[in-house]
């Protein structure tokens, strides 16, 4: 810029100049890729995510971070047909019109591929439109509300179980196995929270039974004596939590100073179950959880091999739940390059996505079709344990919950 | 239960009153709300926590540490940033607070990261001690007391000490104080020290209870404000005594009338407050004669 200021061009030459450059910012936007394939060239191929690498969600990045660590080990280990991986991970700090932003970017300038992960519901929501009208191919939002795959879209393809699955699937569980009929429900006044109050209700509801208290937290709460209180005057035997790990760290310690103790059951978003055990001092012993995808502590191969490599590419990452997430949510979309074949373009992704049938890495099995863009509805349930670790309690689980019922429910009390 | 519920209101109420405290003093001084004050009082709960798990000191030292960072910090944000600028209006001190409460947010999650931290401390949050059949953890005994106790010795300062006196001549008419021979700059400056070392306590106090991160004191601090608003703002008695009430009327009204209304019941009461009383419940009217 400066070199032009200084070179003498006088005023009409400068302004023709600027406005050759603006036309070419219209037009000159599309550059031609190599291959005829945005982000595919002969050794690369582009793949862009977002998450909340800071501000206050910044607990969820270690999810991006997780995928990065996922394509540098693919990476090593040959590429995907002779193509190295480039991943791009933006940070949108869990604000929407920043993911709008960093999206653009990343379809405009960068010319990814096709997304992977991408953290939150809202920010996803934000970009939805828009990555389906360039046609780019977005695999496993990193979310499990019920906006992606329902109704289906044909380049998303969803594999988080939505939340209310799980919460029916916890309910189930202490009504069937545990015999007990009082069940409350603390969750957070929003979105996510309410998908876990109404898979509880619906669960219930099968059982003739309805929810005993249901009382909400506002995110900025810091002070849940009354919640406590008023579950506790309830005479709930099991509460549902879906909550944030501070609020489940609070509303744990204020329910046992009360003295009471009931059965706490617990989204997925809380599985991490070695930052709980520290974060309530011991009390999240024997809390019963949904798991979407296998435990950090268990000996499945799959976990012990990504353990290993992260260990050894991201040495100073702790291989946490929301972590390993990152592998999980990149599984399918790696399988669907494979398949692809080495002549790769969007519909032959497409495609071969729409050919997995009962895909599993460390995730449920993962099913796609023409018309089915959900992959999983399944959850697994475990148990925490021996002060530090957690036992699974069952298979892979599906709460069989009718989710034309659910989206009308959620829709209603928006 | 009431019992239990007030016990639990004292508890909350002793966080709201040290930040509502806090403010007030400087906002005397100033007539500009601190809004830096809570992540200041965080990042002090931080240099607590680094002490104690990365230099493996005692609780004494990390704590010590925690309040002497927190004294210059505060120190040095009305030092080296708030006289910096030049005739300022209330408005740019205002935007001045709100810049310094994103620098220091930054700061911490780039230095500490979001994740929750559990932070230590020498009593527990889990451990309950019963009182005629009130179940109260040490820690909220803790937080009670040592509340009191400081806010004790902090009007003890003002009223009894010679400084003390000499910040109070300061926050009436500084001109007039400066012409008695006190050293307003300097006053104005330890003021701030002042009003950040009991937010920095506030701060060690809520870390163990709702873990440590850099939201740690957004909740605290605009408590601390409405408390402060709907005591005075231009009483420091009549601010603690808002903390007070504010943490007992929410958790009364969380626990008989509606949870989901509980944080907006402590702003809708304010309004009411203001209608009638805009300088606060204890507050005196400022009225201007002509």
């Amino acid at each position: 810029m400066k070199s032009i200021l200084n070179s003498g061009l006088r005023r009409p030459q400068m302004m023709a100049l600027l406005l050759l450059g603006s036309i070419c910012v219209q037009g000159c936007s599309e550059p031609v890729d190599e291959s005829g394939v945005r982000g595919v060239t002969d050794d690369t191929i582009i793949i862009g995510s977002w998450a909340p690498l800071t501000g206050p969600a910044a607990l969820w990045g270690a999810v991006g971070r997780g995928a990065e660590a996922y394509f540098e080990m693919i990476n090593e280990e040959g590429g995907i047909h002779g193509r190295q991986i480039e991943f791009i991970l933006r940070d949108d700090a869990y604000q929407p019109s920043r993911t709008v932003a960093v999206v653009r970017e990343m379809v405009e300038r960068d010319r990814v591929f096709a997304f992977v992960g991408g953290v939150g519901t809202a920010p996803g929501r934000a970009v939805v439109d828009y990555i389906m009208d360039k046609e780019v191919i977005w695999v496993s939002p990193a979310t499990g509300a019920t906006h992606w795959a329902y109704p289906p879209r044909k380049y998303l393809f969803a594999q988080y179980t939505p939340y209310f699955d799980e919460a029916a699937v916890l309910v189930d569980y202490v009504v069937n196995e545990l015999g007990k009929t009082k069940v409350g429900v603390i969750y957070q006044n929003d979105d996510f929270g309410e998908s876990g109050l109404v898979g509880a209700q619906v669960a219930l509801e099968k059982h003739g039974l309805s929810v005993v208290e249901a009382v909400s937290v506002e995110v900025p709460d810091t002070d849940l004596n009354s919640h406590a209180v008023r579950l506790r005057e309830s005479g709930a035997e099991a509460v549902l939590m879906w909550l944030t790990p501070r609020h489940a760290t609070i509303i744990v310690g204020a329910v046992g100073r009360l003295g009471y103790e009931p059965q706490w059951l617990a989204s997925s978003v809380l599985a991490d179950t070695e930052l709980m055990y520290d974060l309530t001092e011991g009390a999240w012993e024997g809390v019963i959880f949904a798991a979407i995808g296998e435990l950090a502590n268990s000996g499945h191969p799959l976990i012990q091999e990504y353990k290993e490599a992260s260990a050894r590419i991201a040495p100073e990452e702790r291989a946490s739940e929301f972590f390993l997430s990152g592998f999980r949510y990149a599984e399918p979309l790696v399988e669907g390059l494979r398949r692809a074949g080495r002549d790769l373009t969007t519909e032959s992704l497409v495609e071969a996505l729409e050919s997995l049938d009962g895909f599993q890495g460390i995730g449920a099995p993962l099913t796609y079709g023409p018309d089915r863009r959900q992959g999983t509805r399944a959850t697994f349930l475990a148990r925490t344990i021996n002060g530090e670790e957690a036992e699974r309690l069952t298979d892979w689980l599906d709460s069989g919950v009718d989710i034309e019922q659910v989206i009308q429910r959620l829709e209603g009390s928006e | 239960m009431l019992l239990q519920v007030l016990a639990s209101g004292l508890s909350a109420g002793s966080i709201y009153a040290l930040m509502a405290l806090a403010l007030v003093i400087t906002y005397k001084t100033t007539e500009v709300p601190n809004f830096a004050q809570g992540d200041m009082a965080m990042v002090s709960a931080f240099i607590a926590y680094m002490f104690l798990t990365d230099f493996q000191t005692g609780f004494i030292v990390a704590f010590g540490a925690a309040l002497v960072f927190a004294f210059l910090l505060g120190v040095g944000f009305e030092g080296l940033v708030l006289r910096r600028m030049r005739n300022p209006t209330h408005l740019n001190l205002i935007i001045m607070t709100l810049g310094f409460t994103l620098a220091l947010f930054g700061l911490a999650g780039w230095k500490w990261g979001a994740d929750q931290r559990r932070f230590p401390f020498p009593v527990s949050a889990s451990e309950v001690v019963r009182l005629g059949g009130v179940s109260v953890s040490t820690l909220s005994v803790a937080t009670i007391l040592i509340a009191a106790v400081l806010m004790v010795v902090v009007f003890a300062f003002f009223r009894f000490t010679k400084l003390g006196i000499a910040m109070q001549a300061t926050q009436q008419d500084p001109i007039a104080a400066r012409i008695n021979g006190v050293p307003t700059r300097a006053v104005v400056g330890l003021t701030f020290g002042i009003s950040s070392v009991i937010g920095s306590v506030a701060a060690l106090l809520t870390a163990p209870l709702i873990t440590l991160d850099p939201t740690l004191m957004w909740d605290a601090l605009l408590k601390g404000f409405a408390a402060a608003v709907l005591g005075g703002l231009n009483t420091p008695v009549g601010a603690v005594l808002g903390g007070y009430l504010l943490g007992v009327i929410e958790n009364l009204f969380g626990a008989y009338v509606s949870v989901e209304f509980k944080s907006v019941v402590a702003f809708l009461i304010i309004v009411i407050v203001l209608w009638f009383r805009p300088s606060g419940l204890f507050g005196r009217h400022h009225e201007r004669k002509v």
